[in-house]
């Protein structure tokens, strides 16, 4: 992991195409902001993974808890 | 019978039959899944859940359902970067789906309002849900839960 110090006003480049800005700190709050190509979707961690989660949880479904699809004739 | 269809193998459901309009590219994956092409395979056409079922690797299909048969006032608010992504207008009538946890019983099983997946003109996107009261876990059949046990 890369670790470094920014100020508010200061930047991050991911690559060519992505920018991380450090806006501003209130507090124990940093607020940031994300410039990233469309095809790039950005998420808040905690949702990310609780949408992993669940998205394991669906796909690891028991064979029998739900009716499968018509069988190829 | 017109209309061509293909087949596809399912190590939990052998071979599926499969109609070319069923088949679903998502540019970015479903999300922590990833895998680009995906098939909505629907049991019968009255059935209230249809599997996802991954192209590309054979072991990988979510049950999914429409989340307006289970939840009459469900709304979807998508960022302006998903509503770009998704590319439908406001008169288009994309399909949505929730994906769908399963239980060993009825009280249990769920469905992700918070990231539902809308699928407009052949594409796919798992979407962030904006909207309040979308949790990850709705359940489905809350009534089961609170009936008493027979």
């Amino acid at each position: 992991m890369l670790i470094i110090t920014r100020k508010p006003g200061e930047k991050i480049m991911l690559g060519d195409d992505v920018v991380i800005h450090v806006m501003e700190i209130v507090g124990n709050s940093v607020r940031v902001g994300i410039q990233a190509p469309r095809s790039l979707p950005v998420y808040r961690e905690e949702i990310w993974d609780a949408v992993r989660e669940e998205n394991r949880a669906a796909a690891s479904v028991a064979p029998d808890a739900l009716p499968a699809p018509a069988p190829a004739a | 019978m017109s209309t061509v269809m293909t087949t596809f193998e399912s190590t939990r459901f052998g071979t599926v039959e499969l109609e070319p309009e069923a088949i679903v590219e998502f540019p970015a994956g479903l999300i922590g899944l990833g895998g680009t092409r995906y098939a909505v395979v629907a049991t019968d056409p009255d059935a209230p859940f249809a599997w996802l079922h991954s192209l590309e690797e054979p072991g990988v299909a979510l049950p999914v359902t429409n989340p307006w048969l289970h939840f009459a006032d469900y709304a979807v608010e998508l960022s302006d970067a998903d509503t770009e992504r998704v590319g439908a207008s406001d008169d288009d009538q994309p399909a949505v789906w929730v994906t769908v946890r399963a239980a060993s019983d009825l009280s249990g099983f769920s469905c992700n309002l918070r990231a539902p997946i809308v699928i407009w003109n052949g594409r796919g996107h798992q979407v962030i849900n904006e909207a309040p009261d979308a949790p990850v876990r709705a359940p489905l059949f809350p009534e089961a839960a609170t009936a008493p046990a027979a």
